[in-house]
């Protein structure tokens, strides 16, 4: 009962009379200091400037933007990159295998998609109800959209949806399901009852033990066999679920190590101001975990959204196996490079979005707030 | 002083096999105000925490406002919500500003609309004189405001006792007067109180009896001048003597 946690600590933060100093006064002093510092300085430029000419002279000099005839020939003899490909053959890479007329659908359906994603990260929409309503909006019209079958819309089955609409739609159904399963999965097994604790950690162990691919595959191909009919559902419901359970069991470990880290004297206060349990948990417990375990969150979503990429495995085409189908046809076959630089370039826009938002997170909730 | 708002008979703990608190038997009655002292480890902090039920006691029998306290949860979240308690580290909710700190208990446990919790605390926040502190975070706050937070959180569940677990031992010699004058105009309202310190002025002041504990036991207990000019137990005499030469 000795540790003060340096929450208590009175903390001040006020930069009085701080005068930032201009921008070439900065770099001086930065780089040019001595004389072996600015030799440094110069020749680490040097070699910076000679890369990014060379990668400029690739990707934007010598490169290749369209294709008129709608062959490759055009890429035929350059010495630049081949995009192309991508104008040609986006709508692949982003819609996958859904039908060409109704991929203004998949389009939709995606935009939906991200933009209840980035609203749910508005502070204005963390309260349950908002959230509740916000993100039942988004996948009942997300799925309207992409099922169709409804107000003259050709129905369109879940096995031909793909490329960045699948990723997306996968990927937020998965931790949305998977993020109450790992609070629930935190809170069990710290249960005071052995056989309750004992029996969820044997869940999480044995889930993480296992590689996601196993999962996924015992979802999608072993679960028809064992389950009875009406408990099935679809195949991608089934590979949703296996990919919430095995996103679950990682989270779960990091809330719960985020609730160990909370001083004891927090959840004494709150019982002696007479809370109950589910008071305690939702009010003190809860967020303060989530804040403690931010980072180790944040890398959890960041890793989950790359592995979104494994549900090739079962036949379900996402963005990076349909950027394989966009260049695999043979005419385009060479162009695989300026394929997966684009691949790579919208996963690089989700997760790096989502590590900054991290960070605004962090530097929010070091002042206390919610 | 009729009706006991304490009872505590034949009480026994342990932790394990070493036991923690020897047959104690106290009653506190209503209004009373009593300072407890004795020891490191000599079970002070173990007994007024059986009080609120943040320690289970093995045998004997605690009676608080009428109540026993045994495992019936609803009975302790009731009991809880008037009993209220001060730490030593004050333990404010670090995420909620002081008003929220204020405001929260008595909107979730007690129901209360939040106008006019809000307004409650407000009041309290200016009995403890902080007012100005109400939508800062507790980590903007100095320990002696963080604690005269911590008083004013729990009086605002308007509670029939308090429970002070020594409240000035965290802080700085300059602080610990600002929280010590507010309980000194706690108790001349008539709160029932039951504080752990070795503020030796604020019991002589205050204290309506004075419990010296030792070893898990209460060795001897009486009016503050009694105890204190006039001990009669040896142990008691010795401990007086080691804090008083400080
Ligand atoms: N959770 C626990 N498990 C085992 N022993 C404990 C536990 N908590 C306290 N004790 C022991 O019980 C005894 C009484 O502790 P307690 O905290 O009540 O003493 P105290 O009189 O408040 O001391 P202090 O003045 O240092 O706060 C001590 O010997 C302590 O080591
Ligand atoms: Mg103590």
């Amino acid at each position: 009962m000795t540790a003060v946690s340096d929450m208590n600590t009175p903390r001040q933060t006020l930069n009085v009379g701080f005068r930032p100093d201009g921008l070439a006064t900065r770099l001086r002093r930065r780089y040019f200091r001595t004389p072996a510092n600015a030799l440094i300085s110069l020749l680490g430029m040097a070699a910076l400037l000679y890369l990014a000419y060379h990668a400029l002279d690739w990707a934007v000099l010598k490169a290749v933007w369209s294709s008129p005839d709608g062959t490759s020939a055009v890429c035929r003899d350059i010495a630049g990159a081949c995009w192309a490909v991508i104008q040609q053959r986006w709508r692949i890479i982003i819609f996958g295998l859904f039908p060409y007329d109704e991929q203004w659908r998949s389009m939709l359906a995606c935009v939906v998609m991200v933009v209840t994603i980035v609203l749910s990260c508005l502070p204005w929409f963390w309260k349950p109800l908002r959230l509740s309503i916000l993100w039942c909006a988004g996948f009942i019209i997300f799925y309207v959209l992409m099922r169709g079958g409804l107000f003259g819309m050709r129905a369109v089955m879940p096995a031909d949806w793909g490329g960045l609409t699948l990723t997306v739609f996968l990927y937020a159904a998965g931790v949305l399901i998977g993020m109450p399963m790992a609070i629930a999965m935190a809170l069990l097994r710290r249960s005071e009852m052995p056989l309750v604790s004992r029996m969820t950690g044997a869940l999480i162990d044995g889930v993480r033990s296992l590689p996601l691919v196993t999962i996924l595959f015992t979802a999608a191909l072993i679960f028809p066999f064992v389950l009875p009919d009406w408990l099935q559902g679809d195949k991608i419901w089934r590979v949703i679920i296996g990919f919430a359970l095995f996103f679950a069991a990682y989270q779960a470990e990091i809330i719960r190590s985020g609730i160990q880290s909370i001083p004891v004297g927090q959840e004494e206060a709150a019982k002696a101001l007479g809370l109950s349990y589910w008071q305690r948990t939702g009010r003190i417990m809860l967020p303060q975990a989530f804040r403690n375990a931010l980072p180790p969150t944040i890398n959890q979503l960041v890793i989950t959204f790359k592995e979104t990429s494994l549900i090739v495995i079962i036949g379900f085409f996402d963005i990076l196996a349909s950027g394989n189908a966009a260049y695999g046809t043979g005419e385009w076959s060479f162009a695989y490079f300026e394929v997966y630089i684009f691949v790579a370039l919208v996963y690089f826009v989700f997760v790096f979005s989502l590590s900054r938002y991290g960070a605004y997170l962090e530097r929010r909730m070091r002042f206390g707030q919610h | 002083m009729s009706e006991a708002a304490i009872r505590i008979t034949g009480m026994n703990k342990y932790y394990g096999r070493f036991q923690v608190l020897r047959d104690i038997n106290l009653d506190v009655g209503s209004g009373e105000r009593i300072v407890i002292c004795g020891p490191s480890g000599s079970g002070k902090s173990t007994l007024i925490r059986c009080i609120n039920r943040l320690e289970e006691h093995q045998q004997g029998r605690i009676d608080v406002l009428g109540t026993e306290l045994n495992d019936d949860i609803g009975n302790i979240d009731h009991i809880r919500r008037d009993v209220g308690m001060v730490f030593q580290h004050f333990n404010l909710f670090p995420h909620l500003t002081v008003l929220e700190n204020c405001t929260l208990a008595p909107t979730l446990a007690r129901k209360i609309p939040a106008e006019e919790a809000e307004a409650t605390a407000m009041t309290y926040l200016e009995r403890v004189r902080i007012p100005e502190q109400a939508s800062k975070f507790p980590g903007q706050l100095s320990g002696g405001q963080q604690q005269r937070v911590a008083i004013a959180r729990a009086l605002c569940m308007k509670p029939k006792i308090l429970l002070f677990d020594e409240p000035t031992s965290a802080l700085d010699p300059e602080m610990i007067k600002e929280v010590l004058d507010v309980m000194v105009e706690l108790a001349s309202d008539g709160m029932t109180m039951l504080c752990v310190t070795h503020e030796m002025g604020f019991a002589r002041q205050v204290a309506d009896r004075v419990i010296f504990m030792d070893k898990g036991e209460i060795v001897e207990q009486g009016r503050p001048a009694e105890l204190f000019d006039n001990p009669k137990n040896e142990r008691t005499r010795t401990f007086l003597s080691q804090v008083l030469s400080h």
